[in-house]
């Protein structure tokens, strides 16, 4: 079965483009003009994913997140003009999975959705993988080692949390505020500056050229990226 | 007593006639019927469509004149000034003369004067004003007005007469010491030497006292004299001729002496308070012109006047649908309503009022209206226990030259503050012009590039090959982005233009900002390879990370635009001087010399029409660094190619680099042991 992917967007320009692409690479999508078309669109087909505009006539995008969020788990990739930095952090933090901003490339959207799809799999959400790779970096999760190339690279504690919470989200942003409760607590969320230099740290320890990162990704003003394999 | 200027109900001000060949003058004296003779006059100058100017002369004695009639003067003027005459006010000592002088100068017909109410010997002499101007008009009509007829007038009470009794004991008791010494004398001087005693007193008594008394001792020493020491003693007969003339010349000389030296005391004086009024002028001037707003302006002009005058300034000016307000100095208690509605009436008026003054003097405050050069723009109100001290003639002139000169600042301030909305709308008017040419240009060549390869795709589906329809739909995808990134820049540069950006300052690591660029531009960097030369222990900065990513895109966009493929860009870092010194280096052909400033002003381009971008990406770069404190600029390397430069302050209490904070691995540690997940 195709899986199916909503799109919640009010310009049909822009619903034409995608439904012409996404359509071609094999899935099936159904499209909603508001949010509250979306909302209703939701319920009723049960999307595997669904791709959100932020700038809908009836509705906030964080109402439409909200309401959703209130009884589903599908995953929410936002599309967002440029500029809109703190309504992509603030909707990220209310629960979609990912953004891209408009102007996008269709190879980026389909990596997105490609992310999203494998976490909304409930098979491959419970088995714990027990090896990662990614280029030259390997993450043996079971014994808690890290090699780049044939090297062992000894990461504290904390790098090592920071760097298994990226891994559980890869390909997928993660805004600052979730990485820092999720490796330091909820009472850290407000700490960016040490997030930045833990970073810092661990790009000086897996990437060849730290100031020129390949796989530990900043997401301008959103948070960081592990880049998917 | 309520109601507008006495006597002069309020007439729509009338522009003065300048179609009549005639100029007409009035002549004003301090009495009641000098306004009768101004309403006759406008009369005659509104039949003959005549020019008129009503003049007071202001001599010595005026400010001998009660209140009262000080005051009819300056009633006089102001109606005369709002009937369309053009009201003069000069000082001197003889009224014909100034009279004659003006009319000459200004080249008047006929000259209009009260019916004359000197004293009898006077005219008998031929000393009336009348007399005067008759005997010296040469071509110019005199018209003598009587008051009769007109309109009943409050008369105020005549001029008390004013005894200085203790003046003329003072000059009674000079002469009578005087003359003690001239007894210690007689033996041994002659006749004519007693006499030289007798007119240095009077020198020294006229040089202290007022005129009156002066006269007085000049006459009460020739008769002391003449009693005491002129055979035959003790008597005013007189023996011998000689005595007499002696007697003569000595009451002549001493006449002269006292009012000569009553001449010069008044010019004195009048010196000294035009001294006074001229420091303070310049004082005010001088403090007005530093200023740079309104604000500050009204300020030091209430703070000046408060300090020259002693009393408790406020300055009203209209504001909102033109209701008097407090702008500056002194808040005062208007639970009275009159205070308010006399500060409404001068407004509407131009014309002085309020306490001490004769139209509506019964609230607190003066009200001196502010007249720039057109109108009524705000009213001063002084409020003292003796307003007298501020209505006498000399404080009251300065005031009211203190208050034009501050009208005429306000003006001028007004004035360059439209000056200035209006360079601003010039400006807003070019940058559009400019953007719109601008970016015209700019928004074609991609839209060209777009439409034109997307029609090659779709008429030449079956004849392209897949490399060619590879290419122009790369061609398509990189001017898309192009045109994106104009649309975003030309926003970027509205949004920090109108001041619009808040900074979102955080601590960030420069290494990281610099990687996020890189990122974003990776496509566009492979024709240039970009090396980096960071220290490790560089510190954390305070910026906006999305700004200073811009910056850095911005300087590495511009670069490439105008440097070979394949030369090197460099971007390196360090500390200085409580900044970080950035640079962003190229190996390409330079900057024109004497361009290193201009290429960071909007729009501007190297080599115009090259359609490489808008001209804003460095205008951007200085406004984003500025924003943070910091400089940028742009020079050639000695070793070819270009360099800029920025600074970022540092600021205090960076968090450390390379250290971990104990709180937070002891925290991690709890979590490790008990993962939350």
């Amino acid at each position: 079965m195709k899986p199916i992917i909503l799109l919640i967007e009010d310009d049909p320009r822009i619903r034409r483009f995608l439904r012409a692409s996404l359509v071609t690479q094999g899935y099936e999508l159904i499209e909603a003009g508001t949010g509250r078309e979306g909302l209703a669109l939701a319920a009723s087909r049960v999307p595997e994913v669904v791709l959100l505009d932020l700038g809908l006539p009836d509705m906030e995008g964080l109402e439409v997140i909200k309401q959703l969020r209130s009884w589903s788990e599908v995953p929410i990739i936002i599309l967002s003009a440029r500029g809109q930095e703190r309504d992509k952090v603030a909707n990220l933090d209310a629960g979609a999975d990912d953004y891209l901003t408009k102007p996008f490339g269709m190879g980026e959207l389909l990596a997105r959705i490609r992310v999203a799809l494998r976490r909304a799999a409930p098979a491959e959400e419970d088995k714990q993988e027990a090896f990662y790779s990614l280029g030259p970096i390997r993450v043996d999760v079971e014994r808690r080692l890290v090699f780049r190339g044939p090297e062992e690279v000894h990461l504290t504690p904390i790098e090592y949390k920071l760097l298994s919470v990226l891994l559980k989200h890869r390909g997928k942003v993660v805004t600052h505020r979730q990485l820092l409760k999720e490796v330091w607590g909820p009472s850290y969320v407000e700490q960016n500056p040490y997030l930045r230099i833990f970073i810092l740290n661990l790009r000086r320890k897996l990437e060849d050229d730290p100031a020129r990162p390949q796989y530990l990704l900043t997401e301008p003003g959103v948070g960081y990226r592990l880049r998917e394999a | 007593m309520p109601g507008p200027a006495s006597g002069a109900p309020p007439r729509p001000q009338e522009e003065p006639k300048r179609a009549g060949s005639e100029n007409l003058l009035v002549c004003l004296d301090p009495s009641p019927f000098s306004i009768p003779l101004i309403r006759a006059t406008q009369r005659i100058a509104d039949a003959q469509q005549a020019k008129w100017f009503a003049m007071y002369v202001e001599t010595p004695s005026h400010d001998r004149l009660p209140r009262e009639n000080q005051e009819q003067v300056a009633q006089a003027l102001y109606l005369a000034a709002k009937l369309g005459a053009q009201a003069i006010k000069v000082s001197g000592f003889r009224i014909g003369d100034e009279i004659l002088a003006f009319a000459r100068e200004n080249q008047v017909s006929k000259i209009f004067v009260g019916k004359p109410y000197a004293r009898r010997w006077r005219r008998f002499l031929g000393l009336s004003l009348v007399d005067h101007l008759i005997w010296n008009c040469g071509p110019i009509d005199i018209f003598v007005i009587s008051g009769e007829g007109e309109e009943a007038l409050p008369v105020p009470p005549g001029p008390k007469p004013r005894l200085r009794l203790k003046e003329y004991l003072v000059a009674a008791g000079g002469v009578g010491v005087c003359t003690g010494l001239a007894f210690i004398l007689f033996p041994y001087l002659a006749l004519t030497n007693l006499a030289m005693i007798y007119l240095l007193t009077v020198v020294i008594i006229s040089s202290f006292l007022a005129r009156g008394p002066a006269l007085f001792s000049s006459l009460f020493s020739v008769a002391a004299f003449a009693f005491f020491f002129v055979p035959a003693y003790y008597s005013f007969a007189v023996a011998n001729t000689e005595y007499s003339i002696t007697l003569l010349v000595m009451l002549l000389v001493s006449l002269l002496v006292s009012g000569l030296t009553a001449r010069i005391r008044h010019q004195a004086r009048v010196a000294r308070t035009q001294e006074r009024q001229t420091a303070a002028l310049f004082g005010m001037s001088q403090n007005l012109t530093a200023m740079n707003s309104l604000e500050e302006l009204l300020q030091i002009a209430v703070e000046q006047i408060t300090r020259i005058f002693d009393c408790r300034v406020t300055m009203l000016m209209p504001g909102r649908e033109d209701k008097l307000g407090i702008r500056a100095g002194q808040p005062f208690v208007d639970d009275d309503v009159r205070e308010g509605m006399v500060a409404k009436w001068v407004f509407k008026h131009g014309h002085l009022a309020g306490a001490g003054t004769g139209t509506l003097s019964a609230v607190k405050g003066i009200y001196l209206p502010l007249i720039a050069s057109q109108h009524v723009i705000g009213v001063l109100r002084l409020e003292t226990h003796q307003p007298e001290r501020i209505l006498a003639a000399d404080s009251l002139r300065l005031l009211e030259a203190l208050g034009s000169q501050v009208g005429l600042a306000i003006e001028r301030e007004n004035l360059s503050r439209q000056a200035q909305a209006a360079r601003l709308q010039i400006d807003a008017e070019q940058m559009r012009n400019t953007l719109l040419s601008s970016v015209s240009h700019d928004l074609r060549t991609p839209l060209t590039v777009i439409a034109g390869s997307a029609s090659s795709l779709l008429e030449g589906e079956k004849n392209l090959d897949a490399d060619t329809k590879h290419e122009l739909a790369q061609s398509i995808y990189e001017e898309a982005r192009r045109l994106d990134r104009l649309v975003y820049n030309l926003l970027e540069m509205s949004r920090l233009q109108s001041g619009e950006v808040k900074l979102n300052k955080e601590w960030n690591v420069l290494e990281e900002v610099i990687g996020s660029a890189l990122t974003q531009l990776d496509p566009q960097l492979h024709d240039h390879p970009v090396s980096i030369a960071l220290p490790a222990d560089l510190p954390l900065v305070q910026v906006d990370a999305l700004l200073m990513e811009r910056v850095i895109i911005n300087l590495l966009e511009n670069s490439m635009k105008y440097t070979p493929s394949g030369t090197p860009l460099k971007i390196s870092g360090r500390v200085q001087d409580k900044e970080i010194f950035m640079t962003v280096a190229d190996r390409g052909p330079g900057l024109p010399v004497g361009q290193e400033e201009r290429i960071f002003e909007k729009f501007y381009q190297v080599a115009p029409g090259s359609a490489r971008g808008a001209g804003l990406g460095l205008t951007i770069c200085r406004s984003i660094i500025e924003a943070h404190g910091g400089r940028i600029r742009a020079a050639n390397r000695p070793e070819g190619g270009a360099v800029f430069s920025f600074t970022i302050p540092l600021a205090e209490g960076a968090p450390i680099l390379d250290k971990h904070l104990p709180e937070m691995q002891k925290n991690h540690r709890d979590e490790a042991d008990h993962p939350a997940d």
